[in-house]
């Protein structure tokens, strides 16, 4: 198959930092509304990967492509530009409000006007469901609903594809579900997302894909319901069996 | 009921303090006018109230100051109560000049703090964020930091002829109310030192700012510098009032080393004052006094600026929402 025909391709990446090898030869692809999931251990280099495919690292071996198009020849701005990315400590602009926050973007990358980008920062935060927060500061939102602000100053961007970086893992357990929630939709939307995250409900029912990574190497992937019932590798399993046993299994948070 | 009586007190000091502060700068407004326009009013040094006032302070005030010579305590306390009533008139007398000296002062620090500014934010940024241009402002903050204001300003004024030639030859220097070629290398001068210290102040609140939100600025498709400009330094900026405000408050008061290049500032006239009275203590008490003015009005107003731009829900001028 061409590379071509996929959103995203990623062929034998390497990355170190310094003389630590962090990615050693990861290879996947993804293609338009693909919801993959990326899940291992601390330290194994899942953010580094996300970082990788907006340029935000800058890595030594392989290539990256998004819609054919090798990212290193892209313009990096352009490149992030059709990328977006959701952190896990939300880093949204603290002086600036919920709507600011996500007109900043379309406004000063993309040149839009004040009028206009304020009316699409306002529909991203009505599609989120944050219309009533609009005019509230960082501050003076909960860490659910900072998230969401943070996913709608992706969503303004018109992104090809979302990044996730454990959007979830910074928020009180009653908190995720409302961003889970969103994610979901979004899924349901056919938008194309990388997710590394932990919550194995979410990834059972919206993942098309699970990969596991390890020591920077990608150890095995598959659809949900065969990674969960037949795991090939016996690292994915122990995995995946402490992860069940911390967050309670596959069930819907 | 208590509470009431706090908020009553509280009111009836603010109201004073406004009454006090409004008259102090009512008045050094007019001077300032008065002499602006050629002393429409009176001369332009020339005090309101006649000479006559003075005298009669002066002599009423040695009359009480020699009240109960002799006994201890109660001498030095008449002493200081008579030379409190002699120094009303002598103010009211050479107030006049000193308020005219205390424009100078008011130029020579906004100019050179709101200048300082524009050369200190590109400075901070490039300690921070530069890659070779962070050596530059390293060493130009660091050399400026490392020498004493007195010698920047001896070096501008008697090492540089060619700056003053310069300043002397640019249209409408000196006349109206432009300030004189001294003032102008002055106000360099103060540009080039606080600007430095600024910059060491706003690197800090640059600092400061958590570095995810730049990276997230990139992530949106920000250039490194739109990131810094639309995200960090507004921010940086608002964080960094609070030692902005100290450094103001230097400024105004380290403005007098302008006297060491002949611009006729507040302590400059002071000085002068004191030569021609004898009376030094006087002179520099009401200079003290100026002084006193301007730093207050300045620190009272960056605390009005600060909790005007302060962001909803951050720091302590809004704590609890
Ligand atoms: N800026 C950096 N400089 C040096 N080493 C780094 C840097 N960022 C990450 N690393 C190293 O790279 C490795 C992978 O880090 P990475 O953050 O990608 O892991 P991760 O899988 O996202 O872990 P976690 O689950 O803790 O977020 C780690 O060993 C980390 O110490
Ligand atoms: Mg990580």
């Amino acid at each position: 198959m061409s590379r071509n025909d996929h959103l995203l391709t990623v062929e034998d990446l390497q990355k170190s930092y310094g003389d630590e090898l962090v990615l050693d030869g990861i290879d996947f692809t993804m293609d338009a509304q693909d919801v993959q999931v990326l899940i291992g251990p601390s330290g194994s280099g899942k953010s580094t990967l996300l970082r990788c495919v907006n340029r935000l690292t800058e890595f030594e071996g392989g290539t990256i492509s998004l819609d054919g198009e090798d990212v290193m020849a892209m313009d990096v701005n352009e490149l992030r530009r059709q990328v977006g990315m959701v952190f896990q400590d939300f880093n949204l602009f603290a002086h600036l409000s919920a709507r600011e926050n996500v007109a900043l973007g379309p406004r000063r990358v993309l040149g839009k006007s004040k009028a206009e980008a304020n009316d699409r920062a306002l529909d991203e935060l009505e599609r989120v469901g944050l219309a009533d927060q609009a005019d509230s500061y960082p501050a003076e939102l909960s860490g659910g609903q900072k998230q969401r602000v943070g996913i709608a100053r992706a969503l303004a961007m018109d992104p090809k594809l979302m990044l996730f970086d454990e959007p979830t893992s910074a928020l009180d357990p009653e908190l995720i579900g409302e961003v889970l929630g969103v994610m979901r939709e979004l899924a349901d939307e056919g938008m194309t997302m990388l997710c590394v995250t932990h919550e194995m409900g979410f990834a059972r029912q919206v993942a098309t894909d699970i990969m596991f990574l390890e020591d920077g190497r990608l150890v095995e992937h598959g659809d949900p319901e065969r990674l969960f019932t037949d795991p090939r590798h016996e690292r994915t399993e122990q995995f995946l069996r402490r992860l069940t046993e911390l967050h309670g299994g596959g069930s819907e948070s | 009921m208590s509470a009431e009586r706090e908020r009553r007190h509280a009111d009836l000091e603010r109201g004073l303090t406004y009454a006090i502060g409004g008259a102090i700068w009512l008045w050094l407004c007019f001077r300032w006018l008065n002499s602006w326009l050629g002393g429409v009013v009176v001369g332009p040094t020339e005090p309101l109230v006649p000479q006559s006032f003075a005298t009669a302070t002066e002599s009423l005030g040695a009359t009480l100051g020699a009240v109960g010579d002799g006994v201890p305590l109660v001498a030095t306390g008449f002493d200081l109560v008579g030379w409190a009533v002699g120094m009303v008139g002598f103010a009211s007398q050479y107030g006049p000049q000193l308020a005219v000296a205390a424009w100078l002062t008011v130029v020579l620090t906004v100019i050179s703090t709101l200048v300082g500014l524009v050369v200190a934010v590109p400075l901070a940024a490039a300690r921070v964020y530069g890659r070779v241009t962070k050596y530059v402002a390293f060493v130009y903050i660091e050399l400026i930091r490392g020498t004493p204001l007195v010698a920047q300003l001896f070096l501008l004024y008697y090492g540089a002829p060619f700056l003053s030639k310069f300043i002397r030859e640019v249209p409408g220097v000196g006349q109206g109310i432009v300030p004189a070629q001294a003032v102008w290398i002055a106000i360099i001068g103060f540009v080039i030192n606080s600007s430095a210290y600024q910059a060491e102040y706003i690197r800090g609140s640059v600092e400061s700012v958590d570095p995810g939100q730049l990276t997230a600025a990139r992530a949106v498709g920000l250039d490194k510098l739109g990131g810094i400009r639309y995200v960090v330094l507004p921010q940086a900026l608002r964080y960094a009032i609070p030692s902005w405000t100290n450094e103001l408050v230097y400024l105004i008061k380290y403005s007098s080393l302008a006297m060491f290049i002949t611009v006729p500032e507040i302590f400059t006239q002071a000085d002068s004052i004191g030569s021609e009275t004898f009376a030094y203590t006087n002179a520099y008490v009401l200079a003290a006094g100026f002084y006193l003015v301007l730093v207050v009005t300045a620190s009272y107003g960056m605390s009005k600026v600060e909790a005007e731009v302060a962001i909803p829900g951050v720091g302590s001028s809004d704590a609890g929402r």
